[in-house]
């Protein structure tokens, strides 16, 4: 027999609650993982190839005042932009459902190319929506999702607009950080609702990434003290902005995992402290045949230690397993499409297990260390 | 060769050691070589020397007296049991002995080294290398093998497995239980509980072996077994046994009896 031996044999004497010790910290750490990912997704979405070039206009005095479509010409004429589109959300609902799934863009069809070069689709796609007004592309999850394919007509009722709309699907693109959206074309929204002249956004693209500043520069003096006055900012800093309206959700998921770390480690200080208490009387024997207060404390800790491990590494590594190599589309019904378990977030709840193993070890192994032999021996009778 | 000599020759090579069992051989010899005649004689025919132990515990305001200036000496290779009535102190006075307890005021000496003076950690070795323990409820631990259990105090020695296996054999064919080696102590009956716990008690082959109350659980038969196993200790061995007990037949296994009552020795 080793020490190691001994160790085991103790962590394992009651096996039902040293699976539900293990258990309980390895759903804990399973949560906790789960909870800092969707953080991390929220808070710091997937940079998209290109993004680097790409610009959003909006009206500066919030996203919902649309702005008027004479400003293309002006924004179209400025030094280092190579392409423009409208970018207009029409909040349509698909087929009645409560929310939105996947939102729908307006915009220019020529301009879906050079805006969105990374996004891969047919050429016939791209032909086709270019070609039919009434045409419209789809992202692949949305697709796959609804089952939808190539020539498919699409009813959508719109959330901001009156009315529906029907479109008919000219392709379906992939290879984006979000294979989710729509977009369709902004003449046809125009035509439909009868009062054409205003966009949304504008969604431009700079030649180079030197170009970036000093464009999102001119475009904000293009329209100072205008009637529509804007504000231009790197795609990545807009994504940015939007997230920052998300502060409440930090707070609550941030919440959310302090009480959870906070629960796990009541829940196997008590367990621990349960499994020492009944053990007192051997605890004093141990004293008894020479064990000192180190040898006593290192048993209790590597006791702790081993059941949070377990449970750590069933928790982590599950949650690593199902994200990595499960379909999170599906699983979170298009919320979110990557879910991403970084070894930083591996690593902070490891150290959640390792701080939970020795915090979890502490109380038992002061008491014991206080126990004098004979005391603990009285325990037996 | 003399006792002296045999005791000098045993423990030489410990005196390069580092640590408590060092400085304890190194004392020993000390004694041997620069004390008295009277002091030679203590160290290799006095195995515990205890002089006026008093023990008093404290439960709020009211303070009892377990042990009252108690003096006593215990010869080595002598089986002595500790006799008397619940709460006369014989439980104290072997936990002292044992060096699980401190007294109040007093010395209590064991093979020269006053064990009263020890801390925490020398004292753990003390008994680790000094004490072998028997007690009332066996205390074997529930989830070892009885060769396992027999094994945990040979843990904290530098042996390798192999010579710690080769120790536990021993000890166990030492009790007759050498084929009940692989059994968890539920699988065994009191009896057999006790003499693996003699052999735990014996495994690192100490001078003393205390026992407290080592019969109390056992019916008649089982513990006239172990009575003999302690008996033949003594006097194949060589080990001086303490122990504990209310039961006079019990007790007429030792080479000499001692009465307490409410803490002193009664005639």
């Amino acid at each position: 027999m080793t020490i190691s031996t001994f160790v085991f044999k103790n962590a394992l004497r009651n096996k039902r609650r040293a699976v539900l010790s293990v258990s309980s910290v390895a759903v804990s750490l399973f949560l906790l993982v789960t909870l800092q990912v969707a953080l991390r997704e929220l808070t710091l979405p997937p940079p998209s190839a290109g993004a680097e070039l790409r610009v959003a206009v909006r009206n500066k005095i919030s996203l919902t005042n649309p702005l008027p479509a004479r400003q293309r010409g002006i924004i179209e004429r400025i030094s280092g932009v190579q392409a423009v589109s409208p970018f207009t959300w029409f909040g349509g609902r698909y087929k009645n459902e409560e929310g939105m799934s996947f939102a729908q863009f307006a915009m220019d069809p020529v301009e879906l190319r050079p805006l969105f070069g990374e996004a891969r689709m047919s050429r016939e796609g791209y032909e086709k929506f270019a070609a039919d007004r009434d045409a419209c592309v789809l992202g692949k999850i949305t697709a796959e999702k609804y089952h939808l394919k190539v020539g498919d007509a699409m009813r959508l009722d719109s959330t901001i607009y009156p009315g529906s709309l029907t479109f008919h699907i000219a392709g379906i693109y992939s290879g984006t950080p979000d294979d989710r959206n729509m977009f369709f074309r902004q003449d046809y929204l125009d035509e439909s609702i009868g009062t054409p002249g205003y966009v949304g956004m504008w969604w431009l693209k700079v030649k180079t990434a030197d170009d970036m500043a000093p464009v999102i520069k001119a475009v904000n003096a293009a329209f100072q003290n205008t009637s529509a006055e804007v504000r231009a900012e790197s795609e990545r800093n807009f994504q940015l902005g939007f997230i920052s309206m998300l502060g409440n959700v930090k707070k609550l998921i941030a919440s959310i995992s302090t009480v959870v770390v906070f629960t796990l480690v009541l829940v196997s200080a008590s367990t621990m402290s349960m499994a020492v208490r009944e053990r007192f009387r051997e605890l004093a024997v141990l004293k008894a045949l020479g064990f000192r207060r180190r040898e006593l404390f290192a048993f209790i800790l590597a006791e702790s230690f081993g059941l949070a491990a377990a449970g750590g590494l069933l928790g982590i590594g599950g949650a690593y397993a199902i994200f990595t190599f499960g379909d999170v589309g599906k699983m979170t019904q298009g919320i979110f499409v990557s879910f991403e378990v970084t070894p930083r977030i591996m690593g902070l709840a490891a150290l959640v297990a390792a701080v939970l193993g020795i915090v979890s070890a502490l109380a038992p192994a002061l008491s014991v260390a206080r126990m004098s032999v004979v005391n603990g021996l009285k325990t037996l009778d | 060769m003399s006792g002296a000599a045999l005791l000098l020759k045993t423990i030489s090579p410990f005196a390069q050691c580092r640590g408590f069992r060092g400085r304890m051989a190194r004392r020993q010899i000390e004694l041997f070589s620069s004390g008295p005649p009277s002091l030679l004689y203590f160290v290799a025919e006095t195995i515990v020397q205890i002089r006026e132990l008093t023990k008093i515990y404290a439960q709020g305001e009211i303070q009892v007296t377990a042990l009252d200036r108690i003096s006593l000496e215990i010869a080595a290779g002598e089986f002595l049991a500790l006799m008397g009535p619940s709460g006369s102190g014989k439980s104290t006075l072997l936990h002292i002995i044992a060096g699980v307890d401190r007294p109040t005021s007093g010395e209590c000496r064991v093979q020269g080294v006053n064990v009263t003076r020890l801390n925490e950690s020398e004292l753990a070795d003390w008994r680790n290398h000094n004490v072998g323990f028997i007690f009332q409820t066996f205390n074997l631990i529930p989830v070892l093998t009885a060769a396992e259990n027999v094994e945990l105090p040979l843990l904290l020695t530098r042996l390798g497995r192999r010579e710690r296996h080769r120790q536990v054999e021993t000890a166990l064919a030492l009790v007759g239980l050498g084929d009940r080696a692989k059994h968890l102590p539920r699988q065994l009956s009191g009896g057999q509980e006790q003499r693996v716990a003699i052999a735990r008690a014996l495994v690192t082959d100490p001078a003393l072996i205390v026992a407290d109350e080592p019969t109390g659980n056992l019916d008649s038969h089982s513990a006239q077994e172990v009575l003999a196993v302690l008996q033949s200790l003594r006097s194949d061995a060589g080990k001086t046994v303490i122990m504990v007990t209310h039961d006079p037949k019990a007790a007429a296994f030792g080479t000499r009896q001692i009465h307490l009552e409410k803490g002193e020795l009664s005639p």
